[in-house]
């Protein structure tokens, strides 16, 4: 640098800067000679410490003279005076060395700059290699590392083991003596066999389809050829049907029957099958005919049944649609209030099953009595309702028309199952979601809930499930006690149009019971319902006793003779003749009395309730109503001819002559009348 | 539910206390005899099982008309044979029939007349004849020694029970007094209290005075009585008709305490235990009502 500023003259000059007018004059004459003037060289040579004091003394003497001239300027001293004038020379040369020392400050500072300046350039030059450098280094680990990680095909194919591979594969492929030591060998044999392999299996396999195919055409073939038999063998069957029924043996039926069982409930299918073994087993009335004590059939839509049972994965798709459907259109339509969905909601809760079972049980003198069996499948009970058909066509007895009817005719069948109420604990809890208070209410539309009836079907609800050998157990003794029932309850309307009649039908077994002569009739037989008959004064110790239950049948009797009129409450339980008629009786002559008032009543009444065994006649036992009221008419004759032996004040003819044969008239402390019948000898005497 | 039928046509005609005081014994007309425990009834803890008999026994083929407890037995008439029972045998709940002994038995029976039986030796001593129809009851008096008999026939026949001889024979109805004939002659009920006697039956209820064989006093009282007795200054009476009747001597009727059974045949004092000082009556009726204070009913005991 410093060679060139030797030979350049002009950048010195233009180096020049603005300076006070006397150095530039110095300068000019400089100018013109030739010397050179490194100022840089001279610059290395000087110490800038010493430049530093040079630079702080011509301060100060700059400053000591300027005081000096101002002293002397407030002296008065003259301006262009010799002291002043010497003064300003001192200065401005002063001012020449600072400048020179400003100048050597700046050379100095770009020196320094430059310097820095080239180190930098330096530095970068070396740092960008430093860079390019790392740059190629990680690029070549990036690649070592992708070179490591590769994964060639090759390892995806599940090769057999390597012993295995030394047994099986032959030595032309294994070569163990290349490939024992040789990794990369051992790698390709193995591959090689197991290419070889898959050939061969690919072969096999393509061999077991041909076959395959083959076989699959035989196994169509077969079929077309049967089901070219099924049309032949449906005419078969048709030809067939007048044949069996020629011979009884009605498999057609049959079949037909247990297709659409398949279909029952399970509760209602358990019914059929004991129904049906029970019908077979004990039933035929006569070999040669269909006609069987008991026969049981199917009624009811088969379609809707096989719906219910269809499985829920069918109408899953649909549901889903469905729903979106729905959603779309509850938001259209308006909904429905709210006692309508509660209405729904009861009927979806109370339905029936499709299919209902047919009971039909014949009795010895032809009437039939039908059951009707019902499954509601969202309570899971039985209900049943019933008709009776009966040979002789039952006329007019005004009193019985309650004996027959349906909704009634099955009550009590066991002791105190009335049917009101659904046997199912659980049904409380379903019925009080949907506001139903009481079963009683569907009944007559749904028929009734006898525990029978759920004992029949294997629904027994202290356990879960339908049990089979529940309902076998009770087949027998149901079906006997229907039958009873119905037999029970024809019998009493025949008895009760004769009542009607005042006529008491005796029959020729039980007229060892009653004398001869029986003055006292029957003149009236009519029905009561429950309210009339607890309104009556003498049968209230009867409710008291709690003997009467609203279920019960109600009547009342008079027998007359005479003045005497004698009222008879009569209660029938529906387990008639199982349990005894109960009657209550009111004297009226001469005054009222009852069987509470007069202990010859009680006594009367007590001859006519007790005696079961002497007066319920051969079995079954269907005379005992009858009797007992015959009975009744015989103690009244008692009765009343005994009591006029009382040495009545009044004079007269006696009203009721005495007839009957008496040992005693009266005895015991309450002076009782013999009331007890004895047969043959025909007196009464006392028990 | 037979049971209840047989409680509705339940009578009970017969009752007698134990010894003891403590027990007592009803009969019914189906021929059964209840044991009830006093005690337990009358306990400030009795409960409805305590209402029912600790022991119930079929005795006879017929009604027990009549009961007596005699310091060791019970006895129990029905209709043909005499019972006796053990009372410690009956308390301890088991029932032996077996032979008593000490005194005699009188026994007025249907066939019209009165046995007198050696209770030792089980042997009939003596029989007294003359009533015409069955007898209806007996007491004895025990200062003279005599026994009156009721019957049918309407007679009170009063014999001397040494001699056994009729001293004397009153026919009720035939005084206009007591004779009501509209309901008949016979006498359902005797009492005797050293010299007055109550008889009443058919004819009212009356008080005599037996030195002067005349009625003194006769009671108003409806219906037929079938059983009184004296008591302190009292008589008590039952019949037909659901009350017991408090009477006083001089013919008044007191009270009359209504009762659940409708007519009554038995009453009976239990005057032998202090602690158990009841008055119980039965009659056509399964309950038996036990009075602790006479002037109103207390409970049932029930068969």
């Amino acid at each position: 640098m410093s060679s060139d500023a030797v030979k350049k003259r002009k950048p010195k000059v233009i180096r020049n800067e603005a300076g006070t007018p006397e150095t530039k004059r110095g300068r000019a004459e400089g100018e013109q000679d030739v010397l050179v003037y490194n100022e840089e060289v001279e610059l290395e040579g000087r110490d800038p410490q010493q430049d530093y004091m040079l630079y702080k003394d011509t301060c100060a003497a700059l400053a000591k003279l300027m005081a000096e001239i101002q002293e002397l300027k407030s002296g008065g001293a003259k301006v262009g005076s010799v002291e002043m004038e010497e003064r300003r020379r001192q200065c401005s040369v002063h001012f020449i060395t600072l400048k020179k020392l400003n100048r050597l400050a700046h050379m100095r500072l770009k020196k320094g700059r430059d310097q820095t300046h080239e180190a930098k350039q330096r530095v970068d030059v070396l740092h960008l290699q430093l860079q390019n450098l790392l740059y190629e280094v990680m690029h070549l680990q990036k690649e070592i590392s992708k070179c490591l990680e590769f994964k060639s095909q090759h390892e995806e194919i599940e090769l057999v083991s390597e012993e295995e591979f030394f047994q099986e594969a032959p030595a032309e492929i294994s070569r163990p003596h290349v490939t024992r030591d040789d990794h990369h060998q051992l790698t390709l044999a193995r591959l090689d066999w197991e290419l070889e392999q898959r050939k061969r299996l690919a072969e096999q396999y393509k061999m077991s389809l041909a076959r395959k195919e083959k076989i699959h055409k035989a196994i169509e073939q077969k079929r077309e050829y049967l089901s070219s038999l099924q049309p032949g063998l449906q005419n078969i069957m048709q030809a067939s049907l007048p044949v069996q029924e020629c011979l009884s043996m009605p498999f057609e039926q049959m079949q037909k029957q247990a297709e659409v069982a398949r279909h029952l409930p399970p509760p209602l299918y358990v019914l059929l099958v004991q129904a049906a073994a029970y019908g077979q087993a004990c039933g035929k009335t006569h070999i040669f005919t269909l006609n069987k004590t008991l026969s049981a059939s199917i009624s009811g839509d088969v379609d809707e049944a096989k719906a219910l049972s269809r499985p829920p994965e069918d109408s899953q798709d649909d549901e889903s649609d469905s729903d979106a459907e729905e959603e779309q259109q509850n938001t259209k339509r308006r909904r429905a209030s709210v006692g309508v969905q509660l209405d729904d909601k009861r009927k979806e809760m109370l339905r029936r099953h499709p299919l209902s079972l047919c009971v039909d049980l014949k009795c010895k003198d032809g009437s039939v009595l039908h059951l009707f069996f019902y499954y509601l499948m969202n309570l899971n009970i039985l209900t049943v309702k019933t008709k009776v058909s009966t040979t002789t066509d039952l006329s007019g007895a005004v009193s019985a028309g309650e004996l027959l009817n349906s909704e009634s005719l099955l009550n009590c069948l066991y002791a105190s199952d009335h049917g009101q109420e659904t046997p199912n604990p659980t049904n409380r809890y379903q019925f009080d979601k949907v506001g139903i208070t009481t079963f009683a209410d569907y009944v007559s539309d749904l028929g009734h809930p006898y525990v029978w009836v759920q004992k029949l079907g294997g629904l027994q609800f202290s356990s879960d499930g339908a049990q089979v050998a529940l309902s076998a157990s009770h087949m027998e003794r149901t079906m006997k006690l229907l039958q009873g029932r119905l037999q029970a309850r024809l019998a009493l309307h025949k008895q009760f149009s004769s009542l009607e009649h005042s006529i008491i039908p005796i029959s020729g077994e039980c007229q060892h019971l009653f004398p001869a002569k029986v003055v006292s009739g029957l003149t009236r037989w009519t029905m009561m319902s429950y309210q009339e008959f607890t309104e009556l004064g003498f049968v209230q110790h009867v409710l008291k006793a709690g003997l009467l239950r609203e279920t019960d049948l109600f009547f009342m009797a008079v027998v007359e003779r005479g003045t005497a009129r004698l009222l008879a409450a009569v209660v029938v339980n529906p387990r008639y003749p199982e349990v005894m008629p109960l009657f209550s009786l009111s004297l009226h002559w001469k005054g009222e009395r009852s069987g509470r008032t007069e202990d010859n009543l009680r006594a009367m009444e007590s001859e006519v309730n007790m005696f079961r065994a002497e007066l319920q006649g051969p079995r079954p036992g269907l005379q005992l109503l009858t009797n007992q009221i015959q009975r009744l008419c015989v103690c009244l004759d008692v009765y009343l001819e005994t009591e006029s032996q009382v040495c009545d004040g009044s004079e007269g003819p006696k009203e009721f002559p005495r007839e009957k044969m008496c040992l005693r008239t009266a005895r015991g402390p309450s002076r009782l009348k013999p009331f007890k019948y004895n047969h043959p000898q025909g007196f009464f005497s006392h028990r | 539910m037979f049971i209840s039928l047989q409680l509705l046509h339940m009578s009970v005609f017969s009752q007698s206390f134990s010894p003891c005081g403590r027990f007592l014994a009803a009969g019914n007309n189906y021929g059964e005899i209840a044991v009830f425990s006093l005690s337990a009834a009358l306990s400030p803890d009795a409960s409805q099982a305590s209402q029912k008999p600790i022991l119930n026994f079929t005795a006879h083929d017929g009604p027990v008309f009549s009961l007596l407890s005699t310091d060791t037995h019970l006895l129990s008439a029905g209709n043909g044979e005499i019972s006796a029972w053990s009372w410690a045998e009956l308390i301890k709940k088991v029932r032996v029939s077996c032979s008593v002994n000490d005194n005699s038995l009188i026994v007025g029976g249907g066939d019209n007349n009165i046995h007198i039986m050696d209770m030792e030796t089980g042997i009939f001593k003596s029989v007294l004849k003359g009533h015409t129809d069955y007898i209806h009851c007996l007491c004895f008096k025990e200062r003279e020694e005599e026994i009156l008999s009721g019957g049918e026939d309407g007679a009170v026949r009063i014999w001397d029970s040494r001699t056994n001889r009729p001293v004397h024979c009153i026919e009720v109805f035939k005084y206009e007094e007591c004779a009501r004939p509209q309901f008949g002659k016979w006498i359902s009920c005797l009492a005797t209290d050293s010299d007055w006697m109550l008889c009443g039956g058919g004819p009212s209820l009356s008080l005599w005075h037996l030195r002067s064989m005349s009625p003194t006093s006769v009671f108003p009282l409806p219906g037929c009585q079938r059983e009184a007795v004296f008591y302190q200054d009292l008589i008590m009476s039952v019949g037909e008709g659901p009350h017991v009747s408090h009477c006083l001597h001089g013919g008044t009727v007191k009270a009359q305490i209504p009762c659940t059974p409708s007519s009554l045949n038995t009453l009976a004092l239990n005057l032998k235990n202090t602690e158990h000082r009841v008055m119980t009556v039965g009659g056509s009726s399964h309950q038996i009502d036990v009075f602790t204070n006479f002037s109103y009913r207390a409970f049932s005991l029930s068969f």
